[in-house]
């Protein structure tokens, strides 16, 4: 046993619920106490789900193991007649797999037409990613069905998956470029794809799986059972993308001349066809990297960790593409450490690689390190503003502000710039925050690197608990100009008011002296956090003005707080 | 006898929170406490999504981590850890929180907790397991935990004592309403510090500030003898004056309240006149529905429906009182309320945090009900802060263009829901 303060992959259950939520058709009913559906919310609040997502909770309570109900058979017959699914995955929790339950023969006693897959997911064996991968192969194992390739060159692309970092920006760029190609798009999956598309897959030239943490089992399992081609490489960066084009075309080509009628060979377009507007550069990544800016990034040093993927494609990027040195890489995929280590062999010593689930080691290696950037998720972010270090998230897990509304791939031509600029944004702010420091704050509000940060947990990833603090002074720190209609009127409210405030009878002609501070008045003030202490301070003041009040003991500021919230 | 109130109980499929949840206050609330969940990986990813990363400095909270290695052995060994969080946190109290799978293993929690209690540093044993608790309940569990460290006060002690955690300002704002009102104060469970716990005894007043607080209240009964008071929770000027009212007579005070109610609903007029008349579905977990339909419902909205986890007859009866009429569901079966919802067209749903964007995406207008919770709504200084929530959505909605709700806007948004089907008419 250790203690836990916090955890880069999710749960198990939420792996299977990623999965069916990407689906069309498809539903997760978890067996499980009613907390565990806290996923739901994951979807709803990051991804702004307009839709309820395609995961229900069995709810299993203490009465129910007391006398023995077994909810499930009923959950999924609800669950089939409001939802209409295809399929059903039912996963046990943490909880109730201890049961030993036999929830093949639950499902089958709820009598549903639909298909009822009970997936076995040991969630103390199996996190979030191995859960997602390890359902999402089955599935396709299951429903995959020979059948001849389509007559003109097409892909299947696997891996985007909802909540899966940029995934929904990434297809878009992928997307893109195979349109400049001519190549159609088979089957995306899980991404959007029915059970039916799952049965398409293998009409498909070559699958593109760019994700090592899901897909790449289903791709590898359609090239051994039908024989499609795969491209597993992801395209992160310039050259990358470059190298992935050219293998990707090769493979294309070498698959139509095996095809009885075979089309005219694929060809690579000039590289302007890759851009947005068709003429221009594809990326700007390469001039930029060579412009006078990117001067004073010399000798900067980064720091990268992530999931697999882009641990490895952001460290290759920031190494080849923008010359900068790499102090340490690491994951969090303890499994997928030796192919991200291998991966980074020439760029990362074993020394300065690090595999680990506990976000405190990294935060140390991270302390000693200090480097220029740091890469990572949202811990890392934590942990960089701790140090006042400049940090970019790079993978999942990740906060509200990664779940941004702009176009923001990572991979391809288009990903590779949104990268850069994440970069020199990231680390030329920080540039600037040094020069402040070193000169004064040259009469600009400098924010303080502290109140940032006690500010933070108002972001967090869905702001419950975390609104705590801000709600609490929301009515002293409204600017005090939005309430002018309520303070014209406030002359008859005076007897709604504590009886500190009886002076507030004469209101309107006073001179504008300043109030002074009671010590009582202080230390109440003093409860209201720091970061907007000042502007209740002013408002309060205000009206103590308005009121002809000359102290400010606790009791008027707790009338002005009244006051002021109506 | 509590008045037989009409509600029904839906077994169904709800969302809902568990106990863990009431770490994300109460931890803020006890200054010098720590709280340490006996559970899973599942837990501790509960708490991170729920309350947000709190991992800047070093939360006064954390999972002492069940792993598979851990499922056999019968008592789990947390000793170093009560040793390691002594060692770092100096806590003056540690609440050892159960959740499922060591309820599943049937750990004897009091047990464990008193092997590892000291008199310097007590731990205590609080059930809030999703199996038995919802959301906001834990809170109960805990205060009951804190009820022996009261110190017993004499008979002849009349005071009150406000029971459920408020941040300070709230606190403040009663403290000084009290004193306006000539109550003599003794003090609030839980205090913010372990060592503040108030006195309580035979002539003790609990006037409950948090309506998710049944079973501690009924504990001070029986194990002090004190007075629990039975009014509305302090929520809107109904509630205010209810509350306050009562709690003067307990003192032979013979308070009149009426003026200042009326004021307080003056000064929210402009809310109250967008309110009138518009339907209101209160679809949430927070175990606060109870007396924010009852507030609404005075402030001149039809309430249409109030699902809430679990209503308790007795130490709900003033509120349910004022409900006659109004449908109430304990654990309502969410797919019989958006059937519900499409029939009936409220104009606002209060509902989860887990179905607010959902119901938003159907073309409801939503509020999020959690918020609640963690918004200065107590008191007559809350009554603003608490018209406004709802009142938020509202403004906000009719404000903005309707194309917003065109399907298009959302096209994939959500893989696997192409089409969303609103639930609204028009
Ligand atoms: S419902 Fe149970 S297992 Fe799930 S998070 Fe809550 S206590 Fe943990």
């Amino acid at each position: 046993m250790r203690l836990a303060y916090w955890m880069y992959e999710g749960t198990a259950h939420h792996g299977v619920g990623r999965v069916m939520n990407s689906m069309r058709n498809t539903h997760a009913v978890f067996h499980a106490p009613q907390g565990d559906g806290y996923v739901n919310t994951i979807f709803t609040m990051l991804e702004r789900t307009p839709g309820f997502p395609a995961m229900t909770t069995s709810v299993v309570s203490g009465t129910d193991l007391a006398r023995g109900t077994l909810r499930l058979p009923e959950t999924l017959r609800q669950v089939e007649a409001t939802r209409h699914p295809d399929l059903i995955v039912v996963v046990a929790s943490c909880s109730t797999i201890l049961l030993q339950e036999n929830l093949e023969i639950a499902a089958h006693q709820s009598g549903l037409a639909c298909e009822v897959m009970v997936y076995d997911a040991n969630p103390y064996r199996m996190q979030e990613t191995a859960a997602a991968e390890g359902l999402f192969t089955a599935l396709v194992k299951k429903y995959a069905t020979p059948q001849p390739l389509t007559s003109l060159p097409s892909v299947n692309i696997l891996g985007p998956s909802s909540l899966g970092f940029h995934a929904r920006h990434d297809l878009i760029s992928l997307r893109r470029i195979l349109k400049t190609l001519g190549v159609a798009v088979n089957v995306v999956a899980p991404w959007g794809a029915s059970v039916d598309d799952l049965r398409r897959l293998p009409a498909a030239w070559l699958t593109i799986a760019p994700y090592r943490e899901l897909g790449r089992l289903a791709a590898e399992h359609l090239e051994a059972q039908f024989g499609t081609a795969a491209l597993y490489d992801a395209p992160i960066g310039v050259q990358p993308t470059l190298r992935w084009l050219d293998a990707l075309l090769e493979t294309l080509n070498t698959v139509g001349s095996r095809l009885a009628v075979p089309p005219s060979p694929l060809k690579l377009p000039p590289l302007t066809e890759f851009s947005l507007d068709g003429m221009s550069a594809p990326s700007n990544v390469p001039w930029f990297a060579r412009t006078a800016d990117m001067e004073s990034f010399t000798g900067k040093k980064a720091f990268v960790f992530g999931d697999a993927t882009h641990t490895v494609g952001v460290t290759k990027f920031l190494a080849d593409e923008l010359g900068m040195p790499i102090a340490g890489a690491g994951t969090y995929l303890v499994k997928e450490a030796d192919w991200v280590r291998s991966q980074l062999q020439g760029y990362v010593s074993d020394a300065d690689f690090l595999a680990t689930d506990e976000f405190q080691q990294v935060a140390d290696r991270i302390g000693q390190l200090r480097p220029e950037l740091v890469c990572g998720t949202q811990m890392e972010r934590h942990t960089g503003r701790r140090y006042d270090l400049n940090v970019m998230v790079i993978s999942s897990p990740t906060h509200i502000e990664n779940h941004l509304l702009a176009y923001r791939p990572f991979l391809g031509f288009d990903g590779a710039d949104v990268i850069a600029d994440e970069v020199s944004t990231t680390c030329t702010l920080g540039m600037e925050k040094h020069l402040i420091d070193m000169f004064g704050d040259a009469g600009l509000e400098l924010v303080e690197p502290a109140a940032a940060e006690s500010a933070e947990p108002v972001l967090a990833s869905n702001g419950n608990a975390a609104v705590a603090p801000v709600a609490v002074v929301a009515e002293l720190v409204k600017p005090t100009n939005g309430h002018a209609p309520e303070e014209q009127s406030s002359n008859g409210n005076g007897s709604a008011l504590p009886t500190g405030a009886a002076p507030s009878g004469q209101t309107a002609a006073v001179p504008a002296v300043n109030p002074v501070w009671t010590a009582d008045g202080e230390a109440m003030l003093k409860k209201i956090p720091f970061f907007v202490r000042g502007r209740a301070r002013g408002n309060i003041e205000k009206y103590a003005r308005e009121h002809g009040i000359a102290t400010i003991t606790a009791e008027v500021l707790l009338a002005a707080k009244e006051h002021l919230g109506a | 006898m509590p008045p037989k109130a009409q509600f029904t109980r839906e077994d169904g499929i709800y969302h809902s929170f568990c106990g863990l949840v009431s770490v994300g206050w109460l931890y803020q609330k006890i200054k010098d406490s720590f709280f340490l969940i006996l559970g899973t990986h599942t837990c501790a990813h509960l708490l991170q999504n729920t309350m947000g990363v709190m991992i800047f400095a070093r939360p006064r909270f954390a999972i002492s981590l069940l792993e598979e290695a851990d499922l056999s052995s019968a008592q789990p060994a947390i000793a170093d850890q009560i040793a390691e969080i002594t060692r770092e946190h100096h806590p003056s109290v540690i609440f050892l929180l159960s959740s499922c799978t060591p309820e599943v293993m049937k750990v004897e929690f009091e047990g464990l907790a008193q092997s590892v209690s000291t008199p310097e540093v007590p731990v205590l044993f609080v059930p809030a397991s999703g199996l038995d608790f919802t959301f906001s309940q834990s809170e109960d569990s805990v205060l009951q935990a804190l009820i022996p460290f009261c110190p017993q006060a004499p008979p002849d002690d009349k005071r009150v004592v406000f029971l459920g955690s408020v941040n300070d300002a709230i606190a403040d704002d009663f403290l000084f309403e009290a004193s306006r009102l000539g109550i003599p104060v003794a003090g609030f469970l839980p205090a913010n510090h372990f060592h503040e716990l108030p006195p309580i005894g035979p002539g003790t007043i609990i006037a409950p500030l948090q309506p998710f607080l049944a079973k501690v209240a009924n504990q001070l009964t029986n194990d002090r003898g004190a007075t629990v008071m039975s009014s509305l929770f302090p929520f809107g000027p109904d509630g205010c004056r209810a509350f306050w009212e009562d709690l003067a007579a307990h003192f032979d005070l013979k308070v009149d309240l009426s003026e200042r109610e009326a004021a307080s609903w003056a000064r929210i007029k402009e809310h109250t006149d967008l309110l009138k008349g518009k339907k209101v579905f209160l679809s949430a977990d927070t175990l606060l529905e109870l007396p924010l339909a009852r507030f609404i419902r005075a402030a001149g909205a039809e309430v249409l429906e109030c699902s809430t986890p679990y209503i308790n007859r007795r130490f709900h009866a003033r509120e349910l009182a004022l409900l006659d009429g109004v449908r109430l569901v304990e654990q309502a079966n969410f797919e019989r309320q958006l059937r519900s919802i499409a029939e009936e067209q409220p104009d606002l749903v209060i509902s989860n945090i887990i179905t607010a964007n959902p119901l938003i995406g159907h073309g409801v207008v939503a509020k999020w009900g959690t918020e609640f919770i963690f918004s200065p709504i107590h008191g007559w200084a809350g009554v603003n802060t608490l018209v406004g929530l709802f009142t938020r959505a509202l403004r906000r909605h009719a404000r903005l263009d309707p194309l917003g709700s065109d399907p298009v806007w959302m096209a994939g948004v959500m893989p696997g829901a192409p089409e969303i089907i609103p639930l609204t008419r028009g």
